[in-house]
């Protein structure tokens, strides 16, 4: 096997300036196209949850069309197709002083719609996992929905909704990589720049697949944190430690207990 | 029908009241789909009167008390508290039409509701549970507020345990903290679910002792429940459900000793 042992530890303790903005790029394309997702998701779940039936008929309308569809061919479609066909086209605009490429806005929109179908998803099932007798308790003292939802299921159903929504944020982030197929040029499409000019692909890509762990194996540092800090402030124990979430000796004994009061069934009569 | 009864009851002040009921339902009917739960049901509950609720599962007693604070609707007749229609108003048409949530909660602020579960709000303290409601829907100083709260605590014997997580608590002394709860905002009436039934044997007293206190100190009480003892201590009036409707309502002592209705007689034979 041939392996440039000097140019893969180069181009991983010293990596190039192309490559850092790409690794800039990925990152803020995530934390961008995952704070809007979880601001559309949000609204996707209440317009599900809502009585109004064209809002719920839109809601699982939208979540059928987008989970049921690669993000690639969104992406492309979205790019390329609207050009292509007349509808719109993505330019570069100049935001807060610096140049946005076209590609970028495409990238965040894309992500953002694909992401924003799952996460409303979970911020349904964390609002559902709320036993009901928490809001009739809620209403019982002269609360309204709203103030209820605010004060009562929020609070409750967000601890729920960590875990999975943090799953779908290093989902996301390794999502980025097909970027590439509509030009932005994130940490991968660099990569498969320098590999095409200096020929080592393989020492190349390894140095791209551990910049991907770095950023995963950071966020699962940042999310068991808010896990933590939710925790202690619910009353309950601590999540475990980072380096048993990441190398998965995770003991077997349950020390969250469930969602508050389990769901109990309501008594009909 | 219903329509015209409530426009001519309800001009723009309720009419007075000269037996001074709190809760005055009327040809209440309510189903779940084609299952009638309760069928033109009448219930009069005078100010200071403790009521209890009794009859087999599957009556509709809880559905019953769940429409007197609107936790379920109904499909017709109607159900006034303090004389004001629950959930519903009179629009200028005369029309029966739903109230705004602002409005009913604002109804629902002066009646107080202890659910056969608790419900208590997991996520904050004992203290913060009892408080919640009348600092921020009654908008009282909290300073104010907490003292009261650890006043009604006191009162339920949970004084020590202000500060604890509701979790850490018994079922018994979670049921305390629910009644000290909806007492905060000072309700003028109170409904129990079932308070006691999902109690272990030996925490029902603690809860019935705390119950019989505010029926003793002058609380209006409608109560559902299959306590037969205390409901024979302290009900001043018993009516008997089933199926749907009222068969038979009276002081404890003439319902339990005397019942007047065959299937009254049949359930008492079974829990007494």
């Amino acid at each position: 096997m041939k392996f440039d042992w000097p140019y893969f530890w180069e181009s991983l303790l010293s990596p190039s300036p192309q490559f850092l903005n790409g690794l800039a790029l990925t990152v803020i394309i995530s934390v961008v196209a995952m704070a809007l997702a979880l601001l559309l998701g949000l609204v996707i779940a209440l317009m599900g949850r809502s009585r109004f039936l064209p809002f719920q008929l839109f809601a699982s309308l939208y979540i059928w069309v987008i989970r049921g569809t690669p993000l690639l061919v969104q992406l492309v479609i979205i790019y390329t197709g609207f050009a292509a066909a007349g509808i719109f086209r993505f330019e570069d605009t100049d935001v807060l002083g610096s140049l946005i490429k076209g590609a970028v806005q495409a990238a965040i929109i894309g992500l953002m719609l694909n992401e924003s179908a799952y996460i409303s998803e979970i911020v349904r099932s964390g609002l559902e996992s709320v036993d009901r007798g928490q809001n009739e308790a809620a209403l019982s003292l002269g609360m309204t929905p709203m103030h209820s939802m605010r004060r009562i299921i929020v609070p409750q159903a967000i601890r729920i909704m960590v875990p999975p929504l943090g799953n779908s944020f290093n989902g996301l982030m390794k999502s980025t990589s097909i970027l590439s197929i509509i030009g932005v040029s994130e940490m991968f499409q660099v990569g498969s720049t320098m590999s095409a000019a200096t020929f080592k692909v393989f020492e190349i890509y390894i140095v791209v697949a551990l910049y991907y762990l770095l950023l995963t194996t950071v966020w699962t540092f940042i999310q068991t944190a808010i896990e933590n800090t939710l925790n202690v402030r619910a009353g309950l124990p601590r999540a475990e430690p980072v380096f048993k979430r990441l190398f998965g000796i995770r003991s077997r004994k349950q020390t969250t207990p469930a969602p508050a009061l389990a769901l109990q069934p309501a008594d009909a009569a | 029908m219903t329509t015209q009864h409530a426009a001519s009851t309800s001009a723009s002040t309720p009419p007075p009241d000269p037996h001074d009921n709190i809760v005055q339902a009327v040809d209440v009917c309510k189903s779940f789909g084609d299952k009638k739960i309760l069928t033109d049901v009448n219930l009069t509950v005078a100010r200071g009167e403790v009521v209890v609720m009794v009859g087999p599962s599957g009556a509709g007693k809880t559905t019953m008390l769940r429409t007197i604070n609107r936790l379920e609707s109904i499909d017709s007749g109607e159900i006034r508290v303090n004389g004001e229609l629950i959930g519903q108003r009179v629009n200028k048409h005369g029309k029966v039409v739903e109230r705004s949530a602002r409005d009913l909660a604002r109804q629902r602020a002066d009646i107080g509701f202890v659910f056969q579960h608790f419900n208590l709000f997991p996520h904050m303290s004992v203290l913060e549970n009892v408080s919640l409601a009348a600092v921020e829907v009654r908008h009282q100083p909290k300073s104010k507020v907490n003292d009261y709260a650890r006043e009604l605590l006191e009162r339920v014997g949970l004084a020590e345990k202000a500060d604890a997580r509701t979790r850490s608590l018994s079922g018994g002394q979670q049921q305390r903290v629910a009644i000290a709860r909806a007492l905060a905002m000072r309700p003028a009436l109170m409904l129990f679910d079932e308070p006691t039934s999902a109690l272990d044997p030996e925490m029902v007293g603690e809860v019935l002792t705390v119950m019989k206190g505010l029926a003793e100190a002058g609380m209006t009480m409608i109560v559902v429940s299959h306590e037969m003892g205390f409901t024979r201590e302290v009900a001043d009036r018993v009516v008997v459900m089933d199926a749907g409707t009222i068969i038979e309502s009276g002081a404890p002592d003439q319902v339990f000793s005397n019942p007047k209705h065959d299937r009254t007689r049949q359930f008492l034979s079974k829990v007494l």
